[in-house]
């Protein structure tokens, strides 16, 4: 289990977590999302134990991750600026990891072998971007984690690699109950990939739910309303109103059922409620605290 | 066996669930038959284990299937999943038929298409 309490992190006065709070149970996978300059990779390198906060507490199981490295050994993280050695290839990174993580298994490194078709003879900085990335990955898996910590996993991959990577993750989770931890941008593929979701915001995690909940409890709704009424009355709760001709769109914080049933009295003529995406309720959540894709023509 | 739409505005565990009751209400999965593993599902679809596990649990709650501890998961056939599904379709029936009622379709010609259906 992961648990990151009020943790703060200045850089030159300026913060860049302020009090950010996360939990992931084990064996879940938690989407980290949020506007560039969130905070999000920050948060990552003090989970890593890269940085060190200014406050606050950031734990694996209880433990405090800070200089523990006997904890570290159980955490693989694939951070966006990844580092080999310089003239290192694929077989020396494999034995450096190997020194590092316990519980490193050769057999699953031979294995993913077949999956990452990379020549491990090469300097690894002689490989493509997207290969560099697939190395990481191969390594990462190969030292048996117990928490996977992922910074825009899958940038860079093709489309093929993308879900093979993602395959293995979640094979890796359905079998070993590992714990999962991504930031990323591409909700659509999130919301395949996650269980929870938390959306970061100038240096706070704004909101944390299970996707189940998140995708239950905000509704989109199509609605026509009868002749003569203009707009939903004041006392319906609407996050976000639009209008097209006579269909109004509506998206509300509560179940479909709900919506529908609050609606009633009003006597709409049709009334439809579509599930949201990710990408949407991201868009709604954040459009709530004033960050919102503005008109402007240039 | 399984597709999933990236454009279908439905979330993934209901795709899923949507599928795997197809298949089964079809009989492409026979009663008694097992069912993929979550773990195997998880894997060959790239989606989050608990997304699917949430579709076996909504799957099993209509009666379309029994989990055996330390076996897996298997489908069934309940009248009370018929009638609930039945339930279901003659919902979106309804909403159907108000929306061709307004288009100025007639009785006669619904009645029509229920005999070319049956036909």
């Amino acid at each position: 289990m992961i648990e990151i309490k009020d943790v703060v992190k200045t850089f030159d006065g300026f913060a860049a977590l302020s009090g950010a709070s996360l939990t992931v149970e084990t064996g879940s996978v938690y989407g980290l999302v949020g506007p560039n300059g969130a905070g999000k990779s920050t948060l990552i390198r003090v989970l890593t134990g890269i940085f060190r906060q200014d406050a606050g507490t950031v734990c694996l199981d209880g433990r405090p991750v800070w200089e523990d490295a006997e904890l570290k050994a159980r955490v693989a993280s694939i951070p966006d600026d990844w580092y080999y050695f310089l003239q290192a290839n694929i077989n020396d990174m494999m034995r450096f990891y190997r020194g590092f993580y316990p519980a490193f298994s050769q057999e699953r490194f031979e294995r993913l072998g077949e999956v990452f078709q990379l020549d491990r003879k090469k300097a690894i900085r002689h490989l493509s971007k997207g290969m560099q990335k697939q190395a990481a990955f191969w390594l990462g898996l190969s030292c048996m984690p117990d928490y996977l910590i992922l910074d825009e996993p899958v940038d860079g991959l093709d489309p093929v690699m993308r879900r093979q990577v993602w395959s293995l993750v979640m094979d890796d989770v359905a079998q070993r109950g590992t714990t999962v931890l991504v930031s990323s941008h591409n909700l659509r593929e999130l919301e395949d990939v996650c269980d929870h979701v938390g959306i970061m915001d100038r240096g706070k995690i704004l909101l944390e739910r299970s996707l189940a909940q998140l995708q239950d409890n905000m509704v989109k709704l199509q609605v026509v309303l009868p002749e003569g009424m203009d707009a939903v009355p004041d006392e319906i709760p609407v996050l976000h109103a639009s209008r097209l001709g006579r269909v109004h769109t509506l998206i509300m914080r509560m179940s479909a059922r709900e919506a529908q049933e609050r609606l009633a009295p009003c006597h709409p003529l049709l009334v439809d409620a579509v599930p949201l995406t990710l990408e949407e309720i991201f868009i709604y959540e954040l459009g709530g605290v004033d960050y919102a894709v503005r008109d402007i023509v240039l | 066996m399984i597709s999933l739409n990236y454009r279908d505005s439905r979330p993934i565990y209901e795709q899923i669930r949507d599928e795997l009751r197809k298949l089964i209400v079809t009989g492409a999965i026979g009663v008694d038959d097992k069912l993929p593993s979550v773990r195997a599902l998880a894997t060959e679809l790239a989606i989050n284990p608990n997304t699917i596990q949430r579709a076996y649990n909504e799957l099993e709650t209509e009666g379309y299937l029994y989990s055996v501890p330390g076996k897996g998961s298997f489908a069934c056939r309940p009248q009370s999943a018929d009638q609930a599904r039945r339930e279901t379709l003659l919902e979106e029936l309804k909403g159907l038929l108000s929306g061709l009622r307004c288009l100025g379709m007639t009785q006669a010609e619904l009645l029509g298409l229920w005999k070319e259906a049956q036909a």
